[in-house]
């Protein structure tokens, strides 16, 4: 009895019912509030039937529903359907429950649209959670491709939701394309895998790897480290690892909520989900673990390094999503990929905590830049509260959400063995607690800025307020979520690691460290900010930059494929359509020469008459029998 | 009946010259002259082949006939009084090589047939018998020869009405 | 003279009238070729009839020659109908059903 498989499938469908209704009832989706509602009480009950699943499933063994799909004789090529497995309905529940927050947040935070594009978000909303749950219920490869795409699809056009905005279109286009740069790479991946093992499903894989069946090389054979490397490859794209990180922070363009669903909780743990997933079979190639762990712990670093020089309260917070998904890598990297996936989850809770805290912020006060911010925690206390209680979780405070899956990862860093990928972490555990507290002694400490922009949302007079109710419930819920996790009123997955004790101090003196130089440098003023930035002179100046990365992508883009299309382009206009033009001209031409044939005059007629007598005669002729 | 070769030839010659000098002549009048001559030398070929009543036939409709007719139409047709009656032709190079073509062509399946080189003799009365025929076997063709000439007379008379 | 004289005769009879008909251009001018082109075929049938013995050439024959007359009549009836109207009678000027 699968029931959890049952479930599981209930709860992946109820948003692609919500977004097919959204679609074709004609006049739903115009109509706006009731297309949301639609939506958001759907996402309950995929909630509900997620929770359902897990509970099941933590008592059976994995258990699986599978449809065929592309059939041949020696068993289906692909097959759908639905894998649920402890693991898969965690993550299930995951993304169910920060789909239905933000839905919620939504309806709040979006309420000056109109109803059409208010129906229109919905629908990419449904659409996206569907993609995502079916990804992250994927038995196969080719399941996990499809809905990978699909996401890829969704943020596409959630970035672009406000697409009149240039910025956000070009933002959406830059995000699909460094995430397609690396879907390359996992497309061939997967096919590569494909022919070396004869399936694309992860169980037979898994049995393969487990009886050994999958030597690492040999003649003829492509070797399974460039394989696994390839795989990787679509997980750097998705996750947004050094270099393919770039779109992320770009990515910000979108709403506030859909950045929290997508671009904190979700989409882009895709990535660490797929090589937590595929562990077993990266287990055989530590080179390429030791590859992802570098770079995790390298991209932690340099997106906090970037994070530290933001003004806008969004590209903080992207940055720290960057940061921490290389946290979450690293410990992949070393090994233990349980923590990886540990910090995933709580991960998710408090970030979109911050995120969805920061649209409050951005709702109130009209204006993203925390320097037009100040003062807001008498302004808007609750929201305070919150923001406050996920800024402790991502720096790994005891007793808040993060703290225990931080540790985790840093003891299995250490346990794996990567010392310099330990010592960036720790360095990046410091300057996340920094950023983090900079932005909170910014934003809600320190002198009210004066309403420049007119304020926010209806408020001409730039009195910023808590968030309406529509949007508190979530910010709540999440932050209370969040609290538990840290209180371990919610169990925590047994440890995989036991990290040494003094790790743990370290990790705690840091992020203190951090917190302490914040408040020293932008709360009291004793530390001058900018003697304290030039310090890191040139690291600071490049950062500005973003490290020219943006510039080096952007030059590729434009210098490579712009001219690459040009070629293209001028090869279709000038020789595909010049050839058929050619044709045609010719046609037209000997038109216009057989056309004076008809003269009018009977004598050419009788001319051609003459003219056919003798081709008949001469025909008969040669063929006369002598 | 033997048949002199001279005859033929002579008859030939005649005949082929005025066909030239009808295709060739600038003046239309001159032109339907020398068709009444050719025509005449047609007859004279049908003699020479037994046929009697066909080449009388030939000189009464066709010398007779027809050559008054065309005369008619050119009168009509043309301003006589003061003018010369000129034509010229055209292309002559084209309608020589197609002309030429097609004779040669004819000429080689004339001489590639098997034919026969010398005449039966003449059997009985050449005309009585195209008679018979014409009244049992061919009866039917000959009725509609009369239909045919109704119709061109009711043409004739139609075309030739005044215009209203 | 053999069978091949007059068919020879009658070939060469019926080039020249089909070259009058090409080249000439007056209306007119072309009927006279059809006539000689008629006189061949005629010369044809008759040589044929008198060689294999068959009347039913000569039978041919007049039937030809009548209908030729009855067809002339009424050539040279349209070429006057349309030099009423046109008044020309040149051929190369008659082509109103140019394509």
């Amino acid at each position: 009895m699968s029931v959890s498989g049952w479930l599981a499938l209930y709860a992946w469908l109820a948003p692609a019912v919500a977004f097919v209704l959204l679609s074709v009832v004609y006049g739903l989706r115009r109509s706006g509030r009731p297309a949301a509602w639609v939506s958001i009480a759907l996402s309950a009950y995929a909630l509900a039937a997620a929770v359902g699943a897990w509970w099941v499933a933590r008592a059976e063994v994995s258990n699986r529903l599978l449809w065929d799909w592309i059939p041949m004789e020696a068993g289906p090529l692909a097959s759908v359907g639905v894998l649920a497995d402890a693991d898969s309905t965690l993550m299930l529940i995951l993304v169910a429950l920060i789909s239905f927050l933000v839905q919620l947040y939504s309806v709040g935070y979006l309420a000056d649209e109109t109803p059409a594009s208010l129906g229109r978000y919905f629908a990419y909303q449904s659409l996206f959670a569907f993609s995502m749950m079916g990804l992250v219920l994927a038995p196969n490869f080719v399941q996990l491709f499809i809905f990978w795409e699909l996401v890829g699809l969704c943020s596409y056009l959630l970035i672009g939701y406000w697409y009149q905005k240039p910025e956000a279109a070009r933002a959406a286009v830059k995000a699909f394309w460094i995430t397609k740069a690396g879907d390359v790479g996992l497309l061939i991946g997967i096919v590569l895998l494909w022919r070396r093992a004869g399936t694309f499903d992860f169980a037979e894989l898994f049995q393969l790897v487990q009886t050994g069946a999958l030597p690492l090389g040999g003649p003829g054979l492509v070797p399974l480290g460039i394989i696994t490397f390839c795989i990787y490859l679509g997980a750097v794209g998705k996750s947004a690892q050094f270099p393919l990180h770039v779109w992320l922070p770009d990515a910000m363009e979108g709403p506030t909520p859909v950045s929290a669903l997508i671009h904190a909780a979700t989409m882009v743990t895709a990535g660490v989900y797929l090589l937590f997933r595929t562990s077993w079979l990266f287990a055989l190639t530590p080179g390429v673990l030791e590859l992802v762990g570098w770079v995790g712990a390298f991209t932690a670093l340099l997106a906090a390094t970037l994070a530290c020089v933001q003004s806008d309260i969004k590209r903080v917070l992207a940055y720290s999503t960057v940061s921490q998904l290389g946290y979450m890598m690293a410990a992949i990297g070393a090994g233990f990929a349980v923590a990886g996936f540990h910090h995933l989850l709580t991960h998710g809770v408090f970030k979109a905590l911050l995120f969805l805290g920061a649209g409050a912020v951005i709702h109130a006060v009209g204006s993203n830049d925390i320097f037009t911010m100040g003062g807001l925690w008498r302004k808007m206390p609750q929201t305070f509260i919150v923001f406050l209680v996920g800024t402790l979780s991502l720096a790994g405070i005891p007793a808040f959400g993060g703290f225990f899956s931080k540790e985790q990862i840093l003891g299995a860093v250490f346990e794996g063995g990567l010392t310099a990928p330990l010592a960036m972490l720790v360095l990046t555990a410091f300057l996340t607690a920094f950023y983090m507290f900079r932005v909170v002694f910014i934003a809600f400490f320190g002198a009210a800025a004066p309403a420049a922009h007119g304020g926010g949302h209806g408020h001409e007079d730039g009195h910023a307020h808590d968030a309406p109710l529509v949007m508190a419930i979530p910010l709540w819920v999440l932050a209370l979520l969040a609290l538990a996790v840290g209180v371990m009123i919610i169990p925590h997955p047994a440890a995989e690691v036991e990290s040494p004790h003094w790790l743990a101090f370290l990790a705690i003196g840091v992020a203190l460290a951090g917190i302490g130089l914040a408040w020293l440098t932008y709360g009291a003023k004793v530390v001058d900010a900018e003697r304290l930035s030039s310090a890191f002179g040139p690291i600071r100046a490049a950062a500005e930059r973003r490290y020219w990365l943006d510039d080096l992508f952007g030059g590729i883009y434009r210098g490579v494929i712009l001219a690459l299309s040009r070629l293209v382009g001028w090869t279709d206009r000038y020789l595909v359509d010049g050839v058929v033009n050619l044709f045609s001209a010719w046609t037209l031409m000997a038109g216009d020469r057989l056309r004076r044939i008809q003269s009018g005059r009977p004598q050419d007629y009788i001319y051609g008459v003459a003219l056919g007598v003798l081709l008949l005669m001469f025909f008969s002729l040669s063929r006369w029998p002598r | 009946m033997s048949l002199e070769p001279i005859t033929f030839w002579g008859l030939a010659a005649l005949l082929l010259a005025s066909a030239l000098a009808v295709v060739l002549t600038k003046n239309l009048f001159h032109s339907v002259l020398y068709l009444a001559l050719s025509l005449t030398a047609t007859a004279g070929i049908f003699l020479s082949l037994d046929a009697e009543f066909l080449a009388a036939v030939q000189l009464l409709l066709y010398a007779g006939g027809v050559v008054t007719i065309v005369v008619f139409a050119i009168v009509v047709t043309e301003r006589l009084v003061g003018d010369r009656i000129t034509q010229t032709s055209r292309q002559l190079v084209n309608g020589f090589v197609v002309a030429g073509a097609l004779l040669v062509a004819v000429l080689i399946f004339i001489r590639s047939g098997p034919l026969p080189a010398a005449r039966p003799g003449v059997t009985g009365d050449l005309t009585a018998a195209i008679g018979l025929m014409l009244l049992t076997r061919y009866v039917l063709p000959f009725e509609l020869l009369a239909v045919l000439f109704v119709a061109a007379l009711l043409g004739a008379i139609y075309f030739a009405r005044p215009d209203e | 003279m053999g069978l091949q004289a007059y068919l020879t005769l009658a070939a060469v009879l019926f080039a020249i009238g089909l070259f009058g008909v090409v080249t000439r251009r007056n209306a007119i001018g072309i009927l006279l070729g059809i006539e000689l082109m008629l006189n061949a075929v005629n010369i044809n049938l008759v040589a044929f009839a008198r060689f294999w013995g068959d009347t039913a050439g000569m039978i041919f024959t007049l039937f030809t020659i009548s209908i030729t007359v009855a067809e002339v009549a009424l050539g040279l009836a349209l070429v006057i109908l349309i030099f009423r109207v046109k008044r020309t009678v040149i051929a190369d000027h008659l082509d109103i059903l140019r394509g």
